[in-house]
């Protein structure tokens, strides 16, 4: 039980970790149909970026007002990034034929991942400690603050998110420029508006969601987005792709899969598994657990 | 296009046949390693840019017929070339067994699956099942080529080995546009319901040409195997086939264009290993830059005999 218990905080944990990186997947695919490969180094990339942020601007500083203003910057640098990403390598894709699209994406991956190893360098950095290393014990089952936070500020961030998309104007025109973009222009929505808003928020999330790496595994290195990229789109799949409240659950639900396998069979075998559940669910539901059944689109 | 069929192809064949005997041993190595890696992208284009499948995950095959040869020549003595049969064979078969539950995927699904399956694969072999794979550091010291009695030692022989593995997979290629399944394949891809339309089973089709791409790949690993008398898990990595998905779509799926493209991408970096660090850097840019530029592809695929004015603008490639 204490396992159990034990591998369920974890889960929990990875599994916020995954759903905010796999909001940033899933918006962009929503609009564009487009995987942006590059999302998972953009979270790598945000790692650094807060790395730096935290010893040139903000000297080291670990008060809370230092922290929240660390986590803005990244996310601010990220938005930007984005933006400029989608502006210089998907804009002009956008009415080419889809491969041409997936390969300017693998090419932006390529671009941000071996930019980092070139201003950073190769090897593992260490994150920073910005929040107090304080652990509580409940018979056992050992929380950490960094965990609570995780949690908290993800399940946060994603009501949040859930709330602009259902409740307001501006997410009324995201949905509809997911359903059809065409139609959403002539309904008078400024399509191009709406892809530079979701790589505003799909990035900033993902900054979050890198900062939040760092902070829980301490190492980060210029190729870990891939594996994060990797199975943050994988939680998009399993939700649906497309589908926002679908990401947040594939995040959880492969958050916990993952802490199970580490905790019952072993963590080498973790990423077969993953992917044996991901293969496992397409050729039995191929549009993941929330997503709609759509005909194949001639 | 056709001046290049028909000139180009024979002074191809011909310089690289005589290549060898110009370069020293480094630069015979990274013309063997041209030669394999032409292999795996043109077995990749079958599936990928002929048949319009999003495969991302090649190196699995590649690295089984790898892996197959290693444990047949390592575990059981089998001479390198006695393997071949069952390192075309076995990667064939994982193919087809692999592509039947899968092929009906949508595109990008299909893509994340095939993703899966070389991650699968890579994990298997680092955690050594069946105590055949070696683990992290693979299989080493296999045995050179012999042929009729003759031990070929020499990198020369691995150089003609993978030379007729490329002229062989070249000879299937234009084998396979001129014939009914090259043809079915091709309607597939423009259009996958007017080809089932008019009667093409294009399940039966999609996993034929997995199938095949997986035994071409396949014997690409033998030779690889047999070039470094060593195979190791990363090799087959699938950032491995992120590169040939991209060497493909780059290319534009012809045979120069995918050529073209390997030797970009494997040996342009010998040329200019002064610039190591920035290799990846500078292909991602350029990966980006020729998808605003020529979208379907550096040198696109052109199909068989069909008059200009029958090819509507854009439908090729999509």
């Amino acid at each position: 039980m204490d396992i159990f218990l034990q591998q369920l905080a974890n889960g929990l944990t990875i599994g916020s970790m995954f759903a905010l990186v796999a909001l940033g997947y899933t918006m962009v695919y929503g609009v564009m149909k487009l995987i942006n490969f590059a999302h998972g180094d953009m979270v790598a990339a945000s790692a650094f970026v807060g790395l730096t942020i935290y010893t040139q601007v903000m000297g080291q500083a670990t008060s809370l007002l230092a922290v929240i203003v660390i986590f803005l910057l990244t996310a601010l640098t990220m938005a930007c990034v984005g933006v400029i990403l989608e502006r210089l390598a998907y804009r002009p894709l956008r009415n080419a034929p889809r491969l041409s699209a997936v390969v300017s994406a693998l090419g932006a991956s390529l671009v941000i991942q071996n930019g980092i190893m070139l201003v950073w360098g190769p090897r593992m950095r260490i994150f920073p400690e910005l929040v107090p290393q304080v652990y509580w014990d409940f018979n056992g089952v050992v929380i950490s603050m960094i965990q609570v936070i995780i949690l908290v500020l993800s399940l946060v961030l994603m009501l949040a998110l859930y709330l602009f998309v259902e409740k307001t104007r501006v997410g009324a025109a995201v949905r509809a420029a997911s359903i059809d973009q065409d139609a959403a222009r002539l309904m008078g929505i400024n399509v191009n508006s709406i892809i530079a808003l979701i790589f505003i928020i799909g990035s900033s999330l993902g900054a979050v969601g890198g900062l939040f790496i760092g902070l829980y595994y301490r190492g980060i290195t210029f190729n870990m987005g891939w594996q994060y990229g990797l199975y943050a789109f994988i939680a998009a799949i399993l939700g649906g792709i497309g589908n926002i409240p679908g990401a947040m659950i594939g995040g959880m639900l492969l958050g916990l899969f993952n802490a199970f396998i580490a905790g019952y069979v072993s963590s080498t075998w973790a990423d077969a598994f993953t992917f044996i559940l991901l293969i496992l669910i397409l050729i039995v539901r191929p549009t993941g657990i929330l997503g709609e059944r759509v005909a194949e689109k001639v | 296009m056709n001046n290049l069929n028909r000139f180009g192809l024979p002074v191809f064949i011909l310089v690289m046949a005589v290549l060898p005997y110009t370069l020293n041993e480094r630069w015979q190595a990274v013309a063997i390693t041209f030669l394999v890696f032409s292999v795996v992208a043109l077995s990749q284009d079958i599936v990928l840019g002929k048949s319009g499948m999003f495969n991302m995950g090649q190196a699995l095959f590649f690295g089984m017929g790898a892996y197959t040869t290693a444990i047949l020549n390592n575990h059981f003595g089998w001479p390198i070339v006695a393997t071949i049969p069952l390192a075309i064979l076995i990667p064939a078969i994982f193919g087809i067994l692999l592509a039947g539950p899968i092929v009906h995927l949508r595109g990008d699904y299909l893509l994340v699956v095939t993703i899966g399956f070389n991650i699968v694969f890579v994990q298997v072999l680092q955690n050594n099942l069946g105590g055949v794979t070696g683990g992290p550091n693979g299989i080493f010291g296999l045995d050179s080529l012999k042929i009729l009695g003759a031990n070929l030692t020499s990198q020369i022989a691995v150089y003609y080995f993978a030379f007729v593995v490329l002229l062989l997979t070249l000879w299937v290629m234009s084998n396979l546009e001129k014939s009914k399944p090259g043809r079915a394949l091709h309607y597939l891809r423009e259009d996958q319901l007017a080809a089932e339309s008019i009667g093409i089973n294009t399940r039966v089709y999609k996993i034929f040409a997995f199938g095949l791409g997986a035994g071409i790949a396949g014997l690409a690993g033998t030779v690889f195997a047999t070039q470094y008398a060593a195979v190791s898990p990363e090799a087959f990595d699938f950032i491995q086939s992120v590169l040939f998905f991209s060497i493909v779509l780059v290319g534009g799926s012809s045979i120069p264009g995918v050529m073209l493209g390997v030797f970009v991408m494997f040996v342009v970096p010998e040329i200019f290993r002064e610039f190591a660090t920035w290799r990846y850097f500078v292909f991602g840019f350029a990966m980006i830059l020729a998808m605003i530029l020529r979208p379907r592809g550096i040198v696109p695929a052109t199909f068989g005999k069909i008059p200009k004015f029958l090819i509507k603008g854009g439908s090729h490639g999509a």
